[in-house]
């Protein structure tokens, strides 16, 4: 039950533009109280101009929603949301709840790839629901338990309603969880969230070597505390976080293959 | 003797007056092989040719025996039968062993114990003979040839004397060996001498005599493990509401919890056992990752346990009894009050077991590292609750990928690798082109190989693997492989087995 005393002499009748503005404030005041407090804790993604639109990095006791593109870029919205949940909050567990379908067709979670992405193993639980209903259900309990850090729920292309969304971000504020909604299309219908992200991959750096670091681009759709935009990051192996990739994605020049300056330095 | 008819007459929708024998085939003649009250009345004995029955009686309902629907039954009526003991054994055809050593006091005395029991089994219509008595040879005789009742102790020898040799258990050739020499009734083996009698009549005589008569031990073979803690709770009025479930497993385990402290021990695996008023027993397992004690951690999964059930808890009329056993206990130290990681560990656990309990154990998992260099054999998910997934083997695992440059691993794997048609500019170089669920992807950057053998003390190990990691137009990376090389194979397969960002 929310009460909300508004300001006296909104009763009169006299209703100005004044009282209404007061309404409107006390309203405000009060919503913004019944909020669960923000900066309570950030995950900061450490690429400033990202940092500085979300006010210090990803909120942490909140529910994120980051798509794919598309079907196949699923694997890259993983390693976005993975990348940035990683750390947080160590040793605590970090619980992944997918449709048991959506773990056939894209691929379950594989514990050496984990380990390069700097996520620890031991620390996944890993939950197959058989509905998206029960994925939301699972979600909500995990949400709920102390021992964890990051819930990662997997939705593939379903419905989601208001409530759902609203109920996940409540449960997420409530004990200081970080809560991930994977999908596999970006969403189009109303929904909680703080912020909402849609991710493809781009091409990497790549050389006659191979393909070079992974590079997803990323695009912030909604932001609840401040503007959205676009940027093109890049996994750094050695730090293991994203950096801002530089603006020409390919290299100036090929390597050499053969370095022949180097040659005398051997010889002499 | 009943069982048979009993059944058929349970399952009749509206009465027969006829009277009623059921018929197996013996040797080559059908026979009688269970008779009813009426056609008992009417002079058929069990054995009886069934022609014979006919020629007498020509108004006869005859129904073929069916073994396996009358062990089904019997297995029921045993089932029902634990709320009087946990130590209960199916004698078949259609016997039901007991051991209320303990129990009797319950129910009031063993008088009262065994007029609940038949007025019971009476009200769910099947004609019952019960005997108690100080050995399972006893009771038997007295249940099938004596008198019935209760047999006192020190009283079994007056009991059995009068009774026919069949009594005591014996295989049909003996006793018609036995009759033969004119040794009709057990009275007239009592105190024949022992060594003849063996030597002519086989030892099972003078055993199953000293079995009977208590000179031997004869163990009792339960029908289900007897659990190590048992707390049951029976309600004059039956109870039919979920919430009222819950509320009493949250009583029987707190109940629990005192016993299991005291031993030190916590419990892995619990049963619950709700009888029906009906005759028909529910049992709902629920299992932990971690000894739970607690009974508001019991009650917690049973919500999530009985929330899950795909066929309702269907209560019919209402259960009359419930009962909680520990199936499987482990050592569990009393626990400590404290904020530090142990409390996180132990909440974990609890998450686990409640998604367990809810979703289905399979459901919920961990990974753990397997010492393999196979890729899916490498990394493999084990249901959180096993104890396997403690020793999960990422520490050795970490330890050898900072030894060795191993190449990037796929973030998602899929469970089988997936065939794609792939074209190669070289032999044993990358894709320059592949179809994957039906859509072209053109390759732009590649890795590899990195050849994966397969292993060579198994044949399921396949042939050796080259797996690169390749890049797309659209910047989509895979993890593809072609297994077998063009020197070996005409034609090699290219599967694609995993993903990365």
């Amino acid at each position: 039950m929310v009460v909300v005393r508004l300001p006296t002499g909104v009763v009169s009748l006299r209703s100005s533009r004044e009282a209404g503005r007061n309404v409107l404030r006390a309203l405000k005041h009060s919503i913004r109280s019944l909020e669960p407090a923000r900066g309570s804790g950030t995950i900061p993604f450490g690429i400033a101009p990202i940092d500085h639109a979300l006010g210090g990095g990803l909120a942490r006791a909140a529910l994120h929603e980051v798509a794919a593109a598309g079907e196949s870029a699923i694997t890259a919205a993983t390693q976005f949301a993975l990348g940035v949940a990683a750390h947080a909050q160590e040793p605590r567990a970090v619980v992944w709840i997918a449709e048991e379908m959506g773990l056939i067709e894209n691929g379950a979670p594989y514990g050496p790839g984990l380990d390069d992405l700097g996520l620890r193993p031991e620390r996944l639980v890993t939950v197959a629901a058989a509905k998206p209903r029960d994925v939301l259900g699972a979600m909500e309990e995990a949400l709920r338990c102390r021992a964890v850090a990051v819930v990662i729920g997997e939705i593939r292309s379903a419905r989601l309603d208001l409530v759902a969304s609203r109920r996940l971000s409540l449960a997420a504020g409530h004990r200081d969880v970080c809560a991930f909604l994977l999908r596999t299309a970006p969403g189009t219908d109303a929904s909680a969230a703080a912020t909402r992200w849609t991710v493809t991959g781009a091409r990497s750096r790549a050389n006659a070597a191979g393909p070079g670091p992974a590079r997803l681009s990323v695009l912030l759709t909604r932001n609840r505390h401040g503007p959205v935009g676009s940027w093109l990051v890049e996994w750094n192996r050695v730090e293991r976080r994203f950096d801002l990739a530089p603006s020409v994605s390919q290299p100036v020049a090929d390597a050499a293959r053969d370095r022949p300056h180097r040659a005398p330095a051997f010889g002499a | 003797m009943r069982l048979a008819t009993d059944r058929i007459a349970r399952q009749r929708s509206a009465p027969d007056p006829r009277p009623l024998v059921v018929t197996g085939r013996r040797g080559n003649i059908e026979r009688l092989t269970a008779v009813d009250a009426a056609a008992a009345a009417l002079g058929l004995r069990l054995g009886l040719a069934l022609a014979e029955a006919r020629a007498r009686y020509p108004d006869l309902a005859v129904v073929a025996e069916d073994a396996a629907d009358d062990r089904r039954l019997l297995d029921g009526i045993a089932d029902w039968c634990q709320r009087y003991t946990p130590l209960l054994a199916v004698d078949p055809p259609d016997g039901l062993l007991l051991d209320i050593a303990g129990c009797a006091h319950l129910y009031g005395g063993e008088e009262r114990l065994l007029a609940d029991l038949l007025a019971r089994i009476g009200g769910f219509g099947f004609a019952a003979r019960a005997a108690i008595a100080s050995t399972i040879g006893a009771a038997f005789a007295a249940a099938r040839f004596g008198d019935a009742g209760i047999v006192a102790p020190g009283k079994e020898r007056t009991m059995l004397a009068p009774l026919p040799m069949a009594a005591l258990r014996l295989p049909e050739d003996t006793v018609a060996a036995l009759r033969r020499v004119g040794l009709k009734r057990i009275g007239d083996i009592l105190d024949l001498p022992r060594a003849p009698l063996a030597a002519r009549f086989g030892d099972d005589v003078l055993r199953q005599l000293a079995r009977a008569l208590g000179t031997e031990r004869e163990p009792l073979t339960p029908l289900l493990p007897v659990a190590a803690y048992v707390a049951e709770q029976s309600f004059s009025e039956p109870i039919a509401r979920e919430e009222d479930v819950l509320h009493v497993i949250a009583r029987l385990a707190a109940r629990l919890e005192p016993v299991l402290e005291r031993c030190g021990e916590g419990a892995r695996c619990i049963e619950l056992a709700l009888f029906r008023t009906d005759g028909a027993v529910r049992r709902i397992v629920v299992a932990t990752s971690r000894s739970v004690r607690d009974p508001s951690d019991v009650r917690a999964l049973y919500v999530e346990r009985l929330a899950s059930l795909a066929d309702a808890l269907d209560p019919g009329f209402g259960f009359d009894l419930a009962r909680l056993s520990v199936l499987a206990a482990e050592p569990c130290p009393p626990e400590q009050i404290g904020l530090g990681e142990r409390a996180d560990d132990a909440d974990l656990d609890r998450l686990i077991d409640r998604l367990s309990a809810r979703l289905g154990a399979r459901r919920v998992m961990r990974l753990v590292a397997n010492d393999s260099h196979i890729p899916e054999v490498a990394a493999a998910a084990v249901p959180a609750q096993a104890d396997i997934a403690r020793e999960n083997g990422w520490a050795a695992f970490r330890r050898f990928r900072n030894g060795v440059a191993l190449s990037p691993r796929p973030l998602r794997l899929l469970g089988k690798p997936e065939p794609i048609e792939a074209i190669a500019t070289v032999p044993d170089g990358p894709p320059v082109r592949f179809r994957w669920r039906r859509a072209f992807q053109e390759v732009v950057a590649a890795d590899g190989p990195e050849r994966i053998e397969g292993a060579w003390w198994s044949e399921e190990g396949g042939p050796a693997r080259d797996y690169f990691r390749v890049e797309d137009k659209a910047g989509l990376r895979f993890w593809v492989f072609r297994a077998g090389l063009y020197r070996l194979t005409a034609q090699p397969q290219w599967f694609l087995h995993g993903t990365f960002a």
